[in-house]
């Protein structure tokens, strides 16, 4: 006979499957698989950010059509919010169908990476279908920043760019928070658990923290955001701990 | 030298990480939690976050500690001190880590036996094609399966 399972707590992940990515007049996503993107707005966001970014480009890109050019991946972002709960318990709800790919080059053309650049024939520089990037049969919205001479090597550049990115993001979150969950396309339970008698494991995980695209943010306000969040650096590099459902509910964000 | 373009776990890497969600739903293991540590520069740093991280495990009495990380080149230097740290504490320590034939470790440990190597390239290379070289569910089972060997060796030599 097993030990039974101690229950310490249970995150739902509700997602909501996008079909139809369009350019329109105004931020927004509905249940039934519609997101559209006010290009006056993203104009406006390259604005309030104009110290760092000259111009932010968006390119609705389909399943397949991925023979055309792309500045460096800087990430790959799913859309998802809290709306019940901290993170890693309660209800989070988010997208799937479509993920946001943010890519950044500077004026002079210099491509804002670090280590090692993806620029090229985006059928050639993105490996589909894997954990961490879109499926074969996955929208792609391409958000590309042209950073102001130079800016693509700075870190609190880098930084903005990527909050620049948040902010947009957070305009969808708003309204995803009201979305009815019985209309999810699918439900999943996470529970964090102990199961006496079994064998004890950790799992470490090392993350990158040297500075301007080499950079890790941890607990943001929103899954796999940047808002309220702090960087590994600000942390002195050491080791936090996090339950498994805190990890699943989108407490890192990759800034390399 | 750190994250490539192929390595790099991108924040929907994290969001749904196959390494969690397997240990995570192994019924015969009780995950203890997702030890996060940054990486930094400075080798004294480095090997007092990475030690750290090693001091965490022990104080968790784990039954076997996982080891990943999706950098390479000068990250090696934090995580097989953190390995090492963890095998000579006596604890079970298996790992993921990209090696292929362009990032073999930069330096040694005797306690590296159980650390699998996610390298998806053909000619082992940093490819900068985003995503290529992130480990997979088999890569995390595989590592999964050595860890408990050596959980289980461990409780036979006792």
């Amino acid at each position: 006979m097993g030990v039974q399972e101690i229950d310490l707590r249970r995150l739902v992940i509700k997602s909501f499957h996008m079909t139809d990515v369009q350019m329109g007049d105004e931020n927004k996503i509905t249940m039934d698989g519609k997101l559209t993107i006010d290009g006056s707005y993203v104009k406006d966001l390259a604005e309030r950010h104009s110290k760092v970014i000259e111009k932010i480009d968006i390119q609705i890109i389909q399943p397949g059509d991925h023979d055309r050019y792309t500045n460096t991946i800087m990430d790959i972002i799913p859309i998802s919010t809290k709306v019940l709960g901290k993170c890693g318990e309660g209800i989070t709800h988010t997208v799937t169908g479509v993920y946001v790919m943010p890519t950044g080059v500077d004026v002079d053309g210099e491509q804002a990476h670090e280590f090692g650049s993806s620029e090229g024939n985006l059928k050639d520089m993105l490996y589909l279908n894997r954990a961490g990037t879109p499926s074969d049969t996955d929208i792609i919205i391409s958000f590309d920043i042209t950073f102001k001479k130079g800016m693509g090597q700075e870190r609190h550049a880098i930084i903005e760019a990527y909050h620049a990115v948040d902010e947009w993001i957070q305009v969808y979150r708003e309204q995803m928070k009201k979305f009815n969950g019985n209309k999810a396309t699918e439900k999943h339970e996470y529970h964090d658990v102990i199961r006496p008698g079994q064998k004890k494991v950790l799992i470490i995980k090392e993350m990158i923290a040297h500075g301007a695209m080499l950079d890790t943010w941890i607990f943001p306000n929103e899954p796999s955001g940047v808002a309220g969040g702090k960087s590994l650096i600000d942390y002195g590099c050491m080791p936090v701990m996090l339950t498994p459902n805190e990890f699943r509910d989108g407490a890192i964000h990759s800034m390399n | 030298m750190g994250v490539g373009p192929s390595t790099k776990e991108t924040s929907l890497h994290h969001f749904r990480d196959p390494l969690v969600d397997i240990v995570g739903s192994d019924s015969g293991i009780d995950l203890m939690g997702v030890l996060v540590f940054g990486s930094p520069e400075g080798n004294e740093e480095k090997i007092r976050c990475s030690r750290t991280a090693a001091v965490v495990a022990e104080c968790c009495r784990p039954d076997g500690v996982i080891v990943e990380t999706d950098g390479w080149g000068n990250l090696d230097v934090d995580y097989v001190n953190c390995v090492n740290e963890i095998g000579e504490r006596g604890i079970p320590v298996a790992g993921l880590n990209w090696s292929g034939t362009a990032g073999t470790f930069v330096v040694d440990s005797p306690y590296l036996d159980n650390v699998v190597d996610f390298n998806k390239n053909p000619e082992g290379i940093e490819s900068n094609i985003v995503g290529e070289n992130n480990y997979t569910a088999d890569d995390v089972r595989e590592c999964v399966k050595r860890l408990k060997i050596a959980m289980l060796k461990k409780g036979m030599n006792k």
